[in-house]
């Protein structure tokens, strides 16, 4: 697959943004902190995501008991370059009235590196900016984990890790 | 982190994200069109965003389309303001919850 293909909008409609980060790490351990629910919780403000992973099955992003965040279908699971969601966002009543879009995460080798893009697409013209805005937070704190092994230690980065770990 | 300050440091190019900031995904001719400069002026300021990976692109169609990516200055954020913001933080989204506690 080269670039063009790869960074190619397919059924873009609606508004989209996009974020990229440059991480020092392998295609599959940058899937495997994507996918792997306690991996996550670490830098998705102590939020994990449960799923088997497979095309067409669930997932579900919560801390369970405390809080739902988002839930949606995996539409293409293609490890460890490509994943496709849909996005439906729950944590209240105002995101959830924003519906579904979807939420593509590619991953491209460059040197000893991992170039890591999530598009997420197929948003209302005019989003609630909450339903994107937390990318940048999670995509640092991802590349904190994976290059230094260290939680990101960030206003909210960790916001529902207590709550987690006293709920389970 | 050399190449984003770089770029940073010039007010066209930091205009040039803040059309990004107002409307994201546009064409370069969009963007000629609202700056005040030659459309290869606009073409190699854009090359500048790009490389400190502020812009990214996507095609779509025969459009090439331009997004503001605001990951590298999260990035300075965090090594330089996150200290100072987290009592500030937290701080509110304690008040944030002892108000809704006291709706239920």
């Amino acid at each position: 697959m080269n670039d063009e293909q790869l960074y190619t909008v397919v059924g873009g409609r609606g508004t989209m943004t996009v974020f990229e980060i440059y991480i020092k790490t392998t295609p599959e351990r940058l899937w495997e902190a994507i996918t792997d629910g306690e991996m996550r919780k670490k830098y998705s403000f102590g939020v994990g995501t449960v799923s088997d992973w497979t095309a067409g099955s669930e997932y579900r992003s919560a801390v369970p008991g405390i809080v739902e965040i988002a839930s949606g279908e995996n539409v293409e699971v293609d490890p460890p370059r490509r994943l496709v969601q849909t996005f439906t966002a729950q944590w209240s009543e105002d995101v959830k009235r924003e519906g579904t879009s979807r939420v593509t995460w590619e991953i491209e080798p460059v040197g000893d590196s991992c170039r890591l893009a999530v598009t997420h697409d197929q948003l209302g013209e005019g989003a609630n900016s909450e339903l994107y805005g937390g990318w940048p937070m999670i995509l640092s704190g991802l590349k904190t984990l994976l290059e230094s092994g260290e939680l990101l230690d960030t206003p909210g980065s960790l916001r529902f890790s207590g709550a987690g770990d006293s709920a389970s | 982190m050399d190449e984003v300050f770089k770029a940073l440091a010039d007010p066209t190019r930091r205009g040039l994200l803040d059309e990004l900031l107002v409307q994201d995904g546009q064409t370069l001719s969009a963007l000629v069109e609202r700056a005040p400069m030659s459309r290869f002026g606009v073409m190699k300021h854009l090359k500048v965003l790009e490389e400190a990976g502020l812009v990214t692109t996507r095609r779509r169609g025969r459009e090439k389309l331009h997004f503001l990516n605001p990951v590298p200055i999260q990035l300075i954020h965090e090594r330089w303001v996150s200290k100072y913001a987290e009592p500030w933080a937290s701080a509110l989204s304690r008040l944030k919850n002892e108000i809704e506690e006291d709706q239920r």
